[in-house]
């Protein structure tokens, strides 16, 4: 991996931003899986509306992470605390409920669903209507599809993705379907926003897209954005701070400077043959 | 240009929601149904209604069901003829225990009955997907008919669990005829049909869609997975429930639990694969495919054996559509997985474009 | 109790064959990930192309090696012009495929070898063996007996087979790591035909049994259709899994048939008999329940 720093051109972070208190507390995490230690003795934090990187080679545990904390995976041992209180076991639906959206680092769209019933999908733990107001075209059920539908069309402006609203996002090509995902996630207009390599496989032109949608929703909504990404460039230039993993350890923390001055983070990274 | 979507161009998001926001389908749709409720009753004979139009709407009806659950939630099931048998039954028993009751309420209880049934037998979803979910629905299938041919209270103690349909009653009117079935019967799957579409095109369709497509995505996302597919079972075999009943009360008028077999199960997932997975219309085009290949097989065969001299016996006939029936499903899933429906839909395509090539 | 004993082992014994067909579906599911519905469908077909053979006047080696022929060709052609055409389809569209094969071959065969009910004789009869008989008061057939002999003797060569040839290797290889397949030599078309003919042999020896056991008719198929409940309890993937998962069903469906229906019968009056028509599923479904991954299936958790 390269740790130089000009491949991209971005704005840093608006000096305006303020960077609130812990928001989510993670504490001795560990996650094995039979005999696979994915994580081991893991702590670190979030600080609200800060972008918090986590950065790591291949198997070093970072998707695991995210699925710790949005409740995919559970650790065996550990605590987290999430505004304040602390949770062992949730489900996914309800950390979504809770504010916390996420993209995959292999494209988890709902193939045979249009994009704009992808992004429809993100608002469904904001809709109350029932199955048997839906079936009637009833009461709720009518206003509810309008009001979501507005709310999916922001995204899609946002997101500068009108012309693919009615396309299956399987016929998608690879970046606007990472872009789509992004949407998805978004519409839930979600406090907190995990991001599994958003921009892996992308050219420098949609890389450079997908920062700015990054750098704009942190900005504009306040959202905090924990970011998995292998560019260091772009790693290094939109974080605030970054977390380091090598075989499910925590082996650096700290804003981008400090990381990239750690020794056992450079060791990690040429001992791992990047 | 006979069929155009371009320059509709919809000024509201609102208009854009509609049941079916392309105008040509809305004017096809119309027309489609004022054929079936006006044109047909004064054209069709009594052998139109009583072995082609009913049994077409009722398992059109069942297979829509199968795909509320297969095709749209993503849940395989081979026991939609089992859920069939619990709406016969439970409509049956309902007009017989209970005093006075209409008889559409009869066949709504019998949906909800089969619902019921549905969800108890979608309980291991929560835990299995795909082919391991196939073999817990046979259970289902196995299982139910035995309970209907075994219990005798089911039947109202007849032989071997046959029963016979209740008059048909609504409103002091004795739906008698074949015609009067018929437009019984299409009402029902008209309205059926419709709330499957607003079903489908609500958040519930998106959820269950969502589900299917990808599930650690769809809880990601805040869909309650339980909740979901259970909602798909619950729906579905309401839908193949108020078929069965139909199937008793409008079709046969009497119906034994075996009638309900594995083989009808198979038949009505053809329909849908045949049809087209997931598609609201596909589970209309595969129900007439499927009842009138061997309508056509029957004719056509002892036709062709006569034309070259060869031997024919109707067991043969028997044979040829079960390896024909075998061959279509293989034929679709690999050339056109998603159906007559799709076909169609290519066809609108190129009627888009009609009488201009490009 | 002597009674009990008597039921358990002829049910273990029938629970066998039921093994046998299951180990078919895991030979294939194992190699390409097929869930193979027509398995059953191919039992029938074995028998039938040997009773079809026989009446045309083969003796029974010869019409073994004929349907042993036929099985082969039917395998390669199968995974030709249906699986191939499939590769990037999802597994689902796979098995609703292989219901389709199972309805083609239900119709095809028929046509082809005759669909009247019919006996065949391997020269085994099915009567109890005397000194069981004699010294334990119980009936135990020597047919199932022979039938249980067999079985462990097809199994026992799969497994060596498996173990010490490099196509047992390579097939072995494939059900763990497809890429790993690729770089022992074999291409991976000529590992799932291999696969197809190994599965069609066993649904021979299964046919055969099966066949001399109950005649060569329909409903073979359905009997094979248990086999997928003997799946689930022993878990797809598992050869061990199949034998003990057969022998579990094969027990429980003959002892349920045996005393369950009084208890019902006591409670609602009525003949409640038939259950092993559905014991098999119901079973496994509630076992499903408790332990989804099988027997000896690995719990699994979706990588995302
Ligand atoms: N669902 C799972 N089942 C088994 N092992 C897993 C699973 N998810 C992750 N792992 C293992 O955990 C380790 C970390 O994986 P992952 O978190 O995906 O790493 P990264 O995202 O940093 O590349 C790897 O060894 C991986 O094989
Ligand atoms: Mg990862």
């Amino acid at each position: 991996m390269n740790m130089k720093l000009e491949t991209l051109v971005i704005d840093p972070p608006a000096p305006t931003r303020k960077i609130g208190g812990v928001i989510l507390d993670l504490q001795n995490i560990s996650l094995r899986f039979g005999g696979v230690k994915a994580l081991t003795d893991i702590s670190f934090d979030i600080r609200e509306h800060e972008i918090r990187a986590i950065i790591g080679p291949n198997g070093a545990g970072k998707s695991s992470m995210l699925n710790v904390i949005n409740g995919v995976y559970h650790p065996q041992e550990g605590r987290i605390v999430f505004r304040g209180q602390e949770r062992r076991q949730m489900e996914p639906h309800m950390a979504a409920t809770q504010g916390i959206a996420r993209t995959f680092q292999n494209i988890a769209l709902f193939k045979g669903m249009t994009v704009l019933d992808n992004i429809m999908t993100g608002r469904i733990t904001k809709m109350k209507s029932t199955f048997v107001e839906h079936a009637l075209w009833f009461g709720r059920a009518r206003q509810e599809e309008l009001a979501h539908r507005r709310k999916a069309e922001e995204v899609i402006d946002f997101l500068e993705i009108q012309h693919i609203r009615k396309t299956p996002v399987g016929r998608l090509p690879y970046g606007l379907q990472k872009r789509v995902e992004l949407g998805r996630a978004l519409a839930a207009e979600p406090s907190m926003l995990l991001l599994d390599e958003p921009m892996a496989g992308m050219n420098v032109e949609e890389k450079q897209d997908m920062c700015r949608f990054i750098l704009d929703v942190n900005d504009q909504f306040g959202t905090t954005i924990v970011l998995i990404e292998h560019d260091m460039g772009v790693v290094m230039d939109i974080s605030d701070r970054v977390v380091v993993l090598d075989y499910g350890k925590k082996i650096g923390d700290g804003v981008p400077d400090e990381v990239k001055n750690n020794e056992e983070v450079i060791k990690a990274y040429l001992g791992a043959g990047h | 240009m006979l069929y155009r979507e371009a320059g509709q161009f919809k000024t509201s998001y609102a208009a854009d929601q509609q049941l079916f926001p392309i105008r040509q389908d809305r004017i096809g749709v119309l027309l489609l149904l004022a054929a079936a409720f006006l044109a047909v009753p004064g054209m069709a004979s009594e052998y139109w209604f009583s072995a082609i139009l009913i049994p077409f709407l009722i398992f059109a009806l069942a297979a829509l069901g199968l795909n509320i659950l297969t095709g749209y939630a993503g849940q395989l099931s081979l026991g939609s003829a089992a859920f069939m048998a619990v709406g016969a039954y439970a409509a049956y028993n309902f007009q017989l225990r209970v005093e006075g009751i209409p008889i559409l309420v009869s066949f709504a209880l019998a949906g909800l009955t089969a619902a019921g049934v549905g969800v108890l037998f979608g309980l291991p979803s929560l835990r299995i997907k795909g082919f391991y979910l196939a073999v817990a629905t046979l259970a289902a299938q196995f299982f139910i008919v035995w309970c209907l041919t075994k219990f005798p209270w089911l039947s109202n103690n007849s032989s071997s669990g046959v029963i016979s349909a209740q008059k048909v009653e609504i409103l002091g009117h004795i739906f008698e005829s074949p015609r009067e079935k018929y437009l019984l019967v299409l009402t029902v799957v008209v309205l059926m049909a419709l709330a499957a579409r607003n079903l489908v095109r609500t958040s519930t369709g998106r959820a269950w869609m969502a589900v299917r497509d990808m599930d650690v995505a769809a809880s990601v996302i805040g869909i309650r997975l339980m909740p979901t597919k259970l909602l798909a079972f619950a729906v579905s075999s309401f839908y193949c429930g108020v078929a069965g009943a139909l199937y008793a009360f409008c079709y046969l008028g009497s119906v034994e639990p075996d009638g309900f077999s594995l083989e009808m199960s198979f038949k009505i997932l053809f329909m849908i694969i045949i049809g087209g997975v997931g598609s609201i219309l596909g589970s209309f085009l595969g129900a007439a495919f499927i009842l009138l290949l061997p309508i056509f097989l029957d004719v056509g065969l002892p036709w062709l054996a006569e034309l070259f001299h060869l031997p024919f016996s109707t067991a043969t006939v028997s044979h040829i559509q079960t390896l024909v029936f075998g061959a279509l499903i293989m034929f679709f899933l690999i050339v056109e997985p998603h159906g007559l429906a799709r076909l169609w839909q290519i066809a609108k395509e190129k009627l888009r474009l009609w009488p201009f090539p490009h | 109790m002597q009674f009990f004993f008597e039921v358990l082992i002829g049910g273990l014994l029938s629970g066998i064959m039921y093994s046998l067909v299951a180990l078919g579906f895991v030979l294939i599911y194992k190699a390409s990930g097929v869930f193979n519905f027509a398995q059953g469908a191919m039992v029938y077909l074995a028998a039938l192309s040997v009773v079809g053979c026989m009446e045309k006047g083969a003796p029974l080696w010869l019409a073994l090696i004929l349907a042993f022929a036929v099985m082969t060709l039917f395998g390669i052609a199968t995974e030709k012009f249906v699986l191939r055409k499939l590769v990037n389809q999802p597994p689902i569209a796979l098995f609703m495929a292989t219901i389709g094969l199972a309805f083609f071959v239900e119709g095809l065969a028929p046509m082809v070898f005759g669909s009247d009910p019919r006996a065949l004789d391997l020269g085994i009869v099915d009567e109890p063996i005397e000194s069981i008989l004699e010294s334990a008061g119980m009936v135990i057939s020597k047919f199932d007996l022979v039938a249980a002999g067999v079985a462990a003797v097809l199994v026992t060569s799969l497994a060596l087979f498996f173990q010490y040839t490099r196509i047992g290797r390579a097939l072995r290889a494939v059900a763990d790591d497809h890429q790993a397949a690729l770089s022992i030599g074999i291409p991976l078309q000529h590992i799932w035909a291999i696969v197809w003919g190994v599965a069609g042999f066993v649904a021979l020896v299964a046919g055969m049994l099966w066949g001399a056991r109950n005649g060569v008719q329909f409903a073979l198929t359905f009997t094979a259709l248990k086999a997928l409940p003997v799946l689930i309890l022993g878990g797809f993937t598992s050869v061990p899994g199949a034998i003990v998962g057969g022998l579990i069903i094969g027990a429980s469906e003959k002892l349920a048939e045996i005393y369950i229906p009084p208890v019902m019968q006591s409670l609602f009056g009525g003949n409640f008999g038939g259950i092993e028509g559905w014991f098999p599923y119901v079973l496994a479904l509630l076992f499903l329940l408790v332990r989804p991954e099988g027997l000896f299936g690995e719990r699994h958790i979706d990588r995302v």
